[in-house]
């Protein structure tokens, strides 16, 4: 029953189409969606537990992603572990947030067509900025040399800081 | 046969003559196909930005700690809490509107509406924090000096030198003790001493780190980073004197962007919402809030990487 409109259709588009060919197309097209669960709305995507388990697993994240900033983070020192355990965190959320909460999971095959290309680009992108990241001090405008902090600048003020606490002012800090 | 013909999205009004089908390629509505597309692009435009951040934020030879910038990570943290919840209430909206529950669904997609005006609320009681602080991004600088050298030291003392600053000091150096709170005295004297170092003419470089600690003094990690009290910006806001943030220039233009234009994005879901809230939310505009949900999720997947990046690396 739903194939005649579309063959008619296509007859009317004629030449512009290609007649039979899109129509079958479709039509297995529509086969193919209609054996995954996906569908368009028949079938439920997911249920209310499922997503409140995805929630509370995204509140779990969200804080262990803040725990590295607790004083209970083993890692204080190497803060490198803590940005690759942060990222880590970050695309499993992403991940739970893409697949359930975007429904991609339940989703025909058309998502990897629009997402793995999207996907490899913006990965690309990131990958080619790398670079830069090794040569952005060894040539910068002399506007910015002149400007620019250095770890040289950090020390002095975290000195000058050190004297503010122990020194005169302190003691000032105290006395009133 | 019949389920598969409108999981396609056809129009299946075709009875009446011939009308002209439009033949998808890819199985799914058209309107979740553009907001699809729309989307990789946006994951493109993001992962420009943060690739570029993250470019700038390991190439600089200095980056400011989230406290030197006045950053919170518990309100960071929080505002990632409310976009997450607003990320449930959208899919509880869609869900319901695909049972036909329409007021359910509209309670679902107001709550949303307000968890995501919340966040922009937070986000903007950030900014105002930052803006208070002299913290915003300015060519070639706003108040952020990188490093306590001789064109600080310069900057300090035109600052001081402006007639309408002199007379704020005059009044304030005339009014008697007990007429000021304790940090006012204590503001007052060193103050004071900032002036003579300031103008002083055998100036040293360290003198120029003591009146940027004394200016805006640089919270240390290990006090918990609530040791930024008591600068004199603080203390005296009429002052607003430069101040020093190692890297702090090139902090506020990534900041900014980056929050900036994901805010925008927020903005302009808020504005989707307000929208959809003036239809019935059934099943018959299901499809409208999938895709708006779509855009919302990918909102909230932005922030989350965002938070990290800014506020705890």
């Amino acid at each position: 029953m739903p194939t005649s409109p579309l063959d008619d259709s296509a007859a009317a588009h004629g030449p512009i189409t290609a007649p039979g060919h899109l129509a079958e197309a479709a039509v297995a097209d529509g086969d193919a969606a209609a054996v995954q669960p996906a569908g368009h709305g028949e079938e439920s995507h997911g249920s209310l537990a499922q997503y409140l388990a995805v929630f509370a697993a995204l509140c779990f994240l969200t804080t262990m992603s803040f725990f590295t900033y607790s004083s209970y983070w083993p890692w204080r020192d190497e803060p490198q572990v803590g940005w690759a355990f942060m990222m880590a965190v970050s695309c499993t959320k992403a991940l739970l947030v893409v697949l359930f909460f975007m429904h991609v999971l339940w989703e025909a095959n058309w998502k990897y067509v629009l997402t793995i290309p999207a996907a490899m680009m913006a990965i690309f992108l990131a990958v080619m900025l790398i670079p830069d990241i090794g040569l952005r001090n060894r040539m910068v405008a002399q506007e910015r040399a002149l400007h620019m902090a250095r770890p040289a600048d950090v020390s002095l003020l975290e000195r000058a800081a050190k004297a503010a606490n122990e020194g005169p002012h302190h003691a000032d800090d105290h006395d009133h | 046969m019949d389920a598969s013909a409108a999981s396609l999205g056809h129009d299946s009004h075709g009875h009446h003559g011939p009308v002209l089908q439009y033949q998808p390629g890819l199985p799914l509505t058209r309107g979740k196909l553009i907001m699809w597309l729309f989307l990789s692009t946006e994951i493109m435009f993001f992962a420009a930005l943060l690739g570029s951040y993250v470019v700038l934020r390991f190439g600089a030879a200095v980056w400011p700690k989230p406290h030197h910038v006045h950053l919170s990570e518990p309100i960071g943290a929080f505002n990632t809490f409310v976009l997450i919840c607003s990320s449930v209430t959208v899919v509880l909206a869609l869900e319901a509107a695909r049972a036909n529950k329409r007021s359910l669904a509209k309670i679902w997609m107001l709550t949303t509406l307000v968890l995501g005006a919340f966040f922009l609320g937070i986000k903007a009681y950030e900014y105002s924090a930052k803006f208070s602080h002299g913290i915003y991004p300015a060519a070639p600088r706003g108040l952020i000096y990188e490093r306590p050298d001789l064109y600080y030291g310069s900057a300090v003392r035109a600052r001081l030198g402006e007639p309408a600053i002199i007379d704020r000091m005059k009044e304030l150096d005339a009014r008697p003790e007990t007429e000021l709170t304790s940090d006012e005295v204590n503001g007052r004297r060193r103050l004071q001493q900032v002036r003579e170092m300031a103008m002083s003419a055998d100036q040293q470089a360290f003198d120029l780190a003591v009146i940027a600690d004394q200016v805006m003094p640089l919270p240390d990690d290990a006090a918990g980073g609530h040791g930024h009290g008591g600068g004199l910006n603080e203390t005296f806001p009429w002052l607003q004197l430069p101040i020093v943030i190692p890297g702090g220039n090139m902090w506020a233009s990534t900041y900014f962007l980056l929050t900036g234009f994901h805010a925008i994005h927020v903005i302009v879901g808020l504005i989707v919402f307000g929208i959809l809230l003036l239809y019935e939310l059934g099943p018959k505009h299901a499809g409208m809030i999938e895709n708006a949900g779509l855009y919302w999720h990918f909102v909230d997947l932005v922030w989350i990487f965002l938070f990290p990046l800014l506020y705890l690396f």
